[in-house]
């Protein structure tokens, strides 16, 4: 009898779970099983295939421009998550403390993360606008800290930092709104008891806020590098010289004569690599 | 009471047959037409054109989407591999070749619609350009196309004593010379960032100095000392350029009168007239305020035009847009064999040009003599004049770029056009301290690789 049920509602509980499970092989599992088969060939645009073996993933490994573009990837990656989790920390303490229109200021403080991208990135250009912008003008003409005008967002060695400030600027929100969260409900009393152990407030942030921080600011950095391994419109929109690898893979697979085989090649790179961080991440940081 | 019900029913199954039939007899064919033509004025232009032809033939729906030029092999690549392809697009000859060699092209179909309207009729530089290798298939229809040449200020020029920009030595005196950084003032715009443009501009150049993509044997000779030369003066003009990375944007400063010159193609004509219609209505009699505002009341009339430069060579630089029907289903093939038809019709077709005139220019020898023609409705045909329209015009019978040698068309040029090689080198060059000998090797080595000999 009670067999009957264990069984009956194990049957209930895999017709519960057949639709996500659909969803998930359909949306998820079945792109990348093909993006995995597809490294494996040479892509016709008339939807011809043929069978190349491993020679994608050797073409990889000694295209010079593929370790420019991962190289370029982990600057990106430790300015912005370095970037975005230390000044939405700062900001979430500071916008922890007791003053007037606080919550107006913590309203206004969203509205980067809020804004249409596309919008904010026409902004941005034409801020740093070589001839135009008023970020020249107000470095050469004004200041004089500049002796010539400079393109900032069109020059590689520049664009990168412009791309990376971005970032910062317009995804520091959801840092801030994730630790300002934790930060309300840390009780009052462990600050009290630091304050009579002596600890000063340098001591207290250290001993009882970031202890207490500890799991939403693993959250908050592990959650940055993986939207920000994958992030493309950004990157692309603001300064499409600045090779990370999404917008290295769209090169290869969508500009000009296309090698899409080549182009999945990397994504399945892309795809362990961003794996492994997850697991090192994890495993050795968070030690879940 | 039951015989009517019976009969009720019945009726009720007739006239469901009946709107079931006709429903299916006026099922219409759909066609997907991509266009390069983005800008809203000029979408609205064709799908005008498009309805008109379904007013005319109801048993066709007309879909027009527009592409950017810059991004049509990138969504025709994404369009192939998800089997989404359009019926019938509109793109630049070489991205054509390009596709015609990818095999989506259907070749029969092209051939058909130029015999319909008649092969003899276009002009002969510009059927080559769209022809395949072996000769006698075109992988499209000549639609319109431009001539790109340098726009400059007459009277800047004028008064420092500058001879017109039209040879390299007289390009690179007036560039160093207008150049004031610290003015914020610029001698002259070349492309530099890795795109259409900047390779248009550099073609202009290796053509004026005998420097070729293919010899007449169909060989690579792109590493040659002709072109090492064009890129290290390209690398000395770009000394000259805005700061950073440019494209045929920055022709703005020039409107603003911060350049002295820049590489445009006659779309520019359009531009400028417009700006002095839009300096008409933007005085400080209609706004209280303005100022000191950059609008150049005899812009038009201090702007000089040179399509030809010489070095070695005279060469004049041109891009021609096609038509090509892409391999569909035989209904979808005859509707679109239909549309293109009716888009050459003289009134579609005159139509279809005047979106901007100057820039679209008739590939058909017969259109520029039809009475319709001259009399664009914004009137920049009366601003310009009738003879430097003819003169414009009659430049395609001779325009040359990498891809026609000795009227022989090379695909696999278009391959090289798509895959972005050149304007990469160039950047390379300009921006990443590569030297100009390296770049070239590169480069060759990556065209090789692409075409595969």
């Amino acid at each position: 009898m009670s067999d009957r049920i264990v069984a009956q509602e194990s049957r209930l509980g895999y017709r519960l779970l057949a639709p996500a499970f659909l969803v998930i092989v359909l949306l998820i599992l079945y792109p990348i099983m093909f993006n995995l088969y597809l490294s494996f060939f040479d892509v016709q645009l008339d939807g011809n295939k043929t069978w190349v073996g491993v020679s994608n993933y050797l073409k990889l490994l000694s295209d010079q421009t593929f370790y420019h573009s991962l190289g370029t990837t982990l600057i990106y990656l430790a300015g912005t998550v370095v970037g975005t989790t230390v000044l939405g920390l700062a900001v979430a303490l500071l916008l922890n403390e007791e003053f007037p229109l606080r919550n107006l200021v913590r309203g206004l403080v969203l509205l980067p993360y809020f804004a249409p991208v596309i919008s904010v990135v026409f902004g941005w250009q034409f801020i740093f606008d070589p001839v135009n912008g008023i970020y020249n003008h107000v470095m050469v003409e004004e200041l004089g800290l500049m002796s010539e005008r400079q393109n900032v967002i069109g020059e590689p060695d520049s664009a990168i930092w412009v791309v990376i400030v971005f970032d910062v600027w317009k995804h520091f929100p959801i840092a801030f709104l994730l630790i300002l969260a934790k930060l309300q409900s840390i009780p009052k009393d462990q600050y009290e008891a630091a304050a009579i152990d002596g600890y000063s407030a340098w001591g207290r942030f250290i001993h009882v806020t970031l202890p207490e921080l500890r799991f939403v600011l693993g959250t908050v950095i592990l959650l940055r590098l993986i939207w920000n391994l994958n992030r493309f419109e950004d990157v692309y929109l603001l300064a499409p010289n600045v090779e990370t690898l999404p917008i290295y893979i769209y090169y290869r697979a969508f500009t000009g004569v296309i090698d899409q085989g080549f182009a999945a090649a990397v994504a399945v790179v892309q795809l362990v690599f961003l794996a492994g961080l997850i697991w090192l991440y994890v495993r050795k940081v968070l030690k879940w | 009471m039951q015989p009517a019900i019976k009969s009720l029913k019945s009726l009720a199954v007739t006239l469901g047959a009946l709107l079931l039939t006709s429903s299916l007899v006026q099922a219409a064919t759909e066609i997907e037409f991509w266009t390069n033509q983005t800008q809203s004025d000029r979408m609205k232009i064709i799908e005008t054109l498009a309805s008109t032809f379904e007013a005319l033939n109801n048993d066709i729906k007309i879909k027009v989407v527009p592409v950017d030029e810059n991004e049509m092999a990138t969504q025709m690549a994404a369009a192939a591999a998800a089997g989404s392809l359009p019926n019938v697009i509109e793109a630049g000859s070489e991205l054509l070749l390009a596709f015609g060699e990818e095999g989506i092209v259907d070749i029969e179909s092209n051939g058909k619609m130029l015999q319909k309207i008649g092969k003899k009729r276009f002009f002969s530089g510009a059927l080559n350009m769209l022809q395949a290798p072996n000769g006698k298939d075109f992988y499209g229809v000549p639609m319109h196309g431009w001539i790109q040449g340098i726009w400059y200020r007459k009277d800047w020029f004028a008064e420092r004593g500058l001879a017109a920009p039209d040879t390299w030595e007289n390009i690179e005196k007036a560039a160093r010379e207008l150049t004031d950084k610290s003015k914020n003032q610029y001698g002259i715009l070349i492309g530099t960032k890795p795109e259409g443009y900047t390779e248009q501009v550099f073609t202009h150049f290796a053509l004026s100095n005998g420097a070729r993509q293919f010899n007449a044997k169909g060989e690579l000779t792109f590493n040659s000392p002709q072109m090492l030369e064009t890129l290290k003066y390209y690398q000395t003009l770009a000394q000259f350029n805005p700061p950073g990375p440019q494209t045929w944007r920055a022709r703005d400063y020039y409107l603003q009168g911060k350049m002295g010159m820049f590489f445009y193609s006659t779309y520019i004509m359009d531009d400028l007239a417009l700006a002095e219609v839009a300096k008409g209505s933007l005085t400080s009699e209609h706004f209280e305020g303005l100022s000191g505002a950059d609008f150049d009341a005899d812009l038009v009339k201090n702007t000089g035009f040179v399509p030809v430069i010489t070095n070695k060579t005279a060469a004049s630089y041109g891009v021609l847009q096609g038509l090509a029907a892409l391999k569909s289903t035989p209904a979808e093939t005859t509707a679109t064999e239909k549309f293109v038809e009716y888009l050459y019709d003289p009134y579609a077709y005159i139509t279809f040009l005047h979106m901007a005139p100057g820039g679209m220019n008739p590939m058909l020898a017969d259109i520029p003599d039809h009475p319709n023609y001259l009399k664009d409705p914004k009137g920049i045909f009366k601003t310009y004049g009738t003879d430097a329209i003819k003169t414009i015009i009659n430049g395609f019978e001779n325009i040359q770029t990498f891809t026609v040698v000795d009227g022989k068309a090379f695909p696999e040029s278009g391959q090289i056009f798509a895959k972005q090689i050149i304007p990469r080198m160039v950047y390379s060059v300009v921006f990443e301290g590569v030297s100009p000998e390296q770049a070239i090797a590169r480069a060759e080595m990556e065209m090789q690789d692409l075409i595969g000999r």
